[in-house]
């Protein structure tokens, strides 16, 4: 049995993690010791060398610092519900963007992609958490460094000489971040059946990492809330009891970060990013939808297509004759929007989704309250939370930090989108260029 | 709104005293447009009716007056010249900085009004404008622009109206609005004009006319909806608030009559009053004419009767002004009058409409492809369930599946409102769900009572099923409501019923039915604020105006609460 956020890959294939231990352990990465060697860093130069020099590159200087907490899986409405007191005043306190968007599809690979390169999926080549990889011929989740195929505002700080870190708690985007940054946490301990460290860890980490390594920008994906609400059975009715316990949890841990920032005098040179990748929508057990029956069933598609299923968004592959394949794309649509529960079947080349062919021929949306079940409606995706639909695309994103350029007490009505993090980010450490193709997304601080 | 039965008088004696007598009503209607331009520090011979704009958008707005050259050129008569008249539109009140300027030729055919789009202006910009003809100037009006589509306002601010009978009272509450100098825009969500002849839906629960209405007769043809309009417009607190801001308009059902749908109204008898179609092609006709709003997206006259439309300003805000008369199936019929509730699992057939087909394909893009804050629905009926006896949608299912006898939301008080057409209403909300819309707000009219609600996903498991987005009603300038119907003294036995609605609908947050007056609606980028401002008696001219109560939604929340003060 497994759901859409549990990392599908091929047999015998070692996870992220088994692959930066074999990193380290082969001397490619250097394993730093923090908080006392109670919690591991590695960096892929210079090891031996105090952390705080790990930095390649030119040393520029400079008292900037910017922090991208990504809350996975918040609602924006989940900030005023009473259980989050230290977001919202860092919300309230700084610029908000109460009309903030998650990007297609609305799943949390592509959007942390979204958010350190500034650039769509059809650039980035990371469409969605899980892929149809027609090379593979199988379905897997997008979890190897090569698979970003441009750059990121990481690796442009890097070269700039400007400290990085990552602090990620999921496997997979341990995974596809992979050694870009100057130092990466060694995510530890691991839920086995979720693959995240728990908040509290992830959290102790980033500390560790602001006194150790002090790196000029920090990423950290916080994975509990995310976690908790997609295996919450009480979502689908509104209750959301577990959900509501990472919540107030996650947000004390963000209390903390906050509190550390201004006892240790960063605050002032500071802007802290704080963003969902997605939001997330629940079902009850009946609402369940599977594509793989109904275009079996059809004589042209039999066969011939492969799905890979993202939770609230099935992705659609012709495996087919490539002459046939416009025909097929039609096909595919008009057999996805008669199943109940589907809201939409798009062809993945309509502009405005700016997907890349590794999304394959149709991406097939379901309506809020339902979810994707595919191929086997039994035993793929049983969690009530999900998201990768447009009922997940709202998401909380506001600028908090003592540093000037953060407006206070300001909402916007721009439309924030997880694309705008990068440029953000760059522009407010004054690098210069953009990437080849300029951002797609803005300077939110402009 | 739905109006009661007449009591004192019986429906068809109306009909006919109105029909005989109208040089009677005629010279009774006289009378009353010279005591209200009496009151006016300047008599105007020409431009009798005033002056109005409306519609604004980044670089135009539309601009109205009628023009009396004749003394027989009264409204509706069909007598008088083709005339010109020159308007002007400048920065300054004194016109030393005119921006553009034009004539208009008028005349009997379209009953001598004068109405035009002026585009070349600045967004977000104040303008003044006049009209003159043979040397005498209108009074000079004051409009503003709606920001640029990129803009980002720090606030608007709208007076919100609804429900204005003539024959029940005083427009103190547009004056409230004329005495304002902080609002962009007045919205006004229909029934601006009632259809009545004298004796019916006066005053309180005598049905006391105030004022009486020209003509004397219900208004069924052409010179009829004319002189209607016309005498609306010569009440002074009417006029200054159009000429002090521009209006958005929509209608209700006494634009034509009483509680009208697609093919036909309960204040239709079409043995009597001929082929209601006909009747509501002269209705629209003279509001085209007399109204300051694009219908089919133009100024022009006769080019279509499509009101449902769209006006942006800037990424703030964007209003979808709805017209759920137009398209709408017939009322269920109940077995008694509204506010006993209804049993009819009709209203939730999902062959009824409030929007008709096209209309509703239209609002849903409205609500999730805008990319503007606030989504606005300027809403001429109320949404939010109003019902007793809810069940949990997903229980629901399978009760019908084997009784099909429960309505989807609930038993409703008012089959009028969106509660009698409650497919049309899952179908809003779920694509709202759907599609994860934030801040949807619906402004409503109608009741003739001030209401603030929470729009319950699925009434029935209400707050665990979440909201859609937040409902606020203003109350009626005149109207009746509650305590005039039932006679009783304000906040006495209104209570009792205010108490049992908001027992059984827990998402109703404000429920005041007693009370007249306008509200201000205030848009920011944190949140929404309706200030309702409530006023005296209705038959005192001069009554008092206060405010009353204020509710805002935070943004992002999809909730109501209370708040202690109202925007200054």
């Amino acid at each position: 049995m497994s759901d859409c956020c549990t990392p599908r890959r091929p047999t015998g294939e070692p996870t992220p993690f088994e692959r930066g231990a074999a990193e380290i352990a082969t001397g490619r990465r250097a394993l730093l010791g923090a908080a006392g060697g109670a919690i591991a860093f590695s960096t892929a130069a210079l090891a031996g060398a105090p952390i705080a020099d790990a930095a390649p590159g030119r040393g520029r200087r400079t008292a900037k610092r910017a922090y991208v907490l990504v809350i996975d899986g918040c609602l924006p409405e989940e900030i005023d519900g009473g259980l989050t007191p230290n977001l919202k005043k860092l919300r309230d306190g700084g610029l908000r963007f109460p009309q903030a968007r998650s990007m297609p599809v609305m799943e949390t690979i592509p959007n942390h992609v979204m958010m350190m390169t500034g650039v769509r999926p059809d650039r980035t080549g990371v469409p969605s958490n899980t892929i149809y990889d027609r090379k593979l011929k199988d379905v897997r989740t997008i979890e190897r460094p090569s698979d970003i195929k441009v750059d990121t505002v990481i690796e442009r700080m890097g070269r700039n000489g400007l400290r990085t870190g990552t602090v990620l708690s999921k496997d997979y985007l341990y995974g596809v971040f992979g050694g870009r940054a100057t130092a990466r946490w060694e995510p530890a301990p691991i839920i086995p059946i979720s693959g995240h460290a728990p908040d509290v860890f992830t959290m102790r980490a980033a500390l560790a990492m602001l006194d150790d390594v002090d790196p000029h920008l920090m990423f950290v994906n916080l994975g509990d809330i995310d976690r908790f609400g997609h295996t919450d059975v009480t979502g689908g009715v509104g209750i959301k009891a577990l959900r509501r316990i990472a919540l107030a949890s996650t947000d004390a841990l963000i209390g903390q970060f906050i509190g550390r920032l201004k006892s240790s005098g960063k605050w002032q040179d500071s802007i802290v990013v704080v963003l969902a990748d997605h939001s997330m929508d629940w079902s009850l057990p009946h609402r369940v939808v599977s594509l793989a029956g109904p275009l079996d069933k059809d004589p042209f598609l039999r066969g011939k297509v492969q799905i890979a299923c993202n939770g609230g968004a099935d992705l659609l592959y012709w495996t087919g004759p490539r002459n046939q394949r416009e025909k097929a794309i039609r096909r595919m649509r008009a057999v996805a929007e008669r199943v109940e529960g589907v809201l939409v079947a798009h062809d993945r080349r309509e502009p405005e989704l700016r997907l890349g062919p590794e999304a394959g021929e149709v991406l097939v949306y379901c309506k809020a309250g339902w979810r994707f079940s595919d191929p086997d409606p039994v035993t793929d995706n049983p969690i009530p939370g999900n998201h990768g639909h447009p009922a997940t695309h709202a998401i909380p994103f506001f600028i908090g930090g003592g540093h000037s350029a953060v407006p206070r007490r300001r909402a916007s009505t721009r439309t924030a989108r997880t694309i705008d993090v990068a440029p953000t980010v760059a522009s407010f450490f004054g690098l210069s260029g953009a990437p080849r193709g300029g951002w797609d997304g803005v300077d939110l601080l402009a | 709104m739905s109006t009661p039965p007449p009591r004192a008088l019986d429906r068809r004696a109306v009909l006919a005293t109105g029909t005989a007598g109208t040089a009677g009503a005629v010279a009774v209607a006289v009378s009353g447009t010279r005591a209200a331009e009496a009151a006016r520090p300047d008599r105007p011979r020409y431009f009798r009716h005033g002056i109005a704009s409306g519609d604004p958008l980044p670089d135009r707005v539309v601009i109205w007056t009628r023009v009396t050259p004749t003394a027989s050129s009264t409204p509706g008569s069909g007598k008088g010249p083709r005339v010109e008249v020159t308007w002007e539109v400048a920065r300054d009140r004194g016109f030393t900085s005119i921006v553009n300027r034009g004539t208009f030729v008028t005349g009997p055919s379209r009953d001598h009004t004068v109405k035009l789009d002026v585009d070349g202006l600045r967004p977000a910009t104040w303008y003044h404008y006049r009209f003159t003809y043979r040397g005498e100037r209108s009074r000079v009006g004051r409009m503003r622009t709606a920001p640029a589509e990129n803009a980002s306002p720090g606030n608007l601010r709208f007076g919100v109206v609804s429900c204005a009978n003539w024959q029940a009272g005083w427009f103190s509450a547009y004056r409230g609005l004329a005495e304002r100098d902080d609002l962009h825009a007045v919205l006004h969500l229909g029934d601006y004009l009632y259809e009545y002849g004298p004796g019916k839906y006066g005053y309180g629960f005598n049905d006391r006319d105030i004022r009486t209405h020209d003509p004397r007769r219900e208004m069924v043809s052409l010179e009829d909806y004319r002189r209607r309009h016309a005498q609306y417009k010569t009440d002074p607190d009417l006029q200054d608030a159009h000429a002090k801001f521009p209006w958005i308009i929509t209608w209700d059902d006494h634009e034509v009559t009483n509680d009208q749908w697609a093919r036909g109204a309960e204040n239709h008898q079409p043995g009597r009053e001929g082929d209601y179609l006909r009747r509501r092609a002269r209705a629209h006709r003279a509001y085209d004419e007399w109204m300051p709003v694009r219908m089919n997206a133009t100024a022009e006259l006769g080019d279509g009767t499509r009101l449902y439309r769209r006006l942006r300003f800037g990424k703030l805000a964007e209003f979808s002004m709805l017209d759920l008369r137009t398209y709408r199936s017939m009322n269920v019929e109940t077995l008694a009058p509204t506010p006993v509730p209804a049993i009819q699992a009709e209203v939730s057939d999902p062959d009824r409409t409030i929007t008709g087909k096209a209309q509703m394909r239209w609002l849903k893009r409205s609500l999730s492809e805008t990319d503007a804050l606030w989504k606005v629905v300027g809403n001429p009926v109320m949404i939010a369930p109003i019902t007793f006896v809810q069940v949990p949608g997903d229980l629901l299912g399978p009760i019908n599946d084997v009784t099909g006898l429960l309505p989807s939301d609930g038993f409703p008080y008012n089959v009028d409102q969106w509660d009698g057409f409650t497919a049309d209403r899952r179908e809003i909300v779920q694509h709202i769900r759907d599609h994860q819309v934030q801040n949807a707000l619906f402004v409503t009219g109608d009741i003739h009572s001030g209401w603030a609600s929470d729009l319950p996903f699925d009434v029935g498991s209400y707050p665990l099923s979440g909201s859609a987005g937040v409902e606020f009603v203003c109350s009626s300038v005149t109207s009746n409501n509650l305590k005039d119907l039932i006679a009783a003294p304000r906040r006495t036995a209104s209570l009792a019923v205010e108490a049992v609605i908001r027992l059984n609908n827990r998402h109703l947050k404000y429920l005041n039915f007693d009370d007249h007056g306008f509200s201000v609606l205030d848009l920011t980028a944190k949140r929404a604020q309706m200030d309702w401002y409530v006023i005296g008696d209705r038959a005192d001219k001069n009554t008092s105006i206060r405010w009353s109560a204020s509710y805002a939604t935070k943004v992002g929340t999809n909730t109501v609460t209370q708040v202690s003060k109202p925007v200054r």
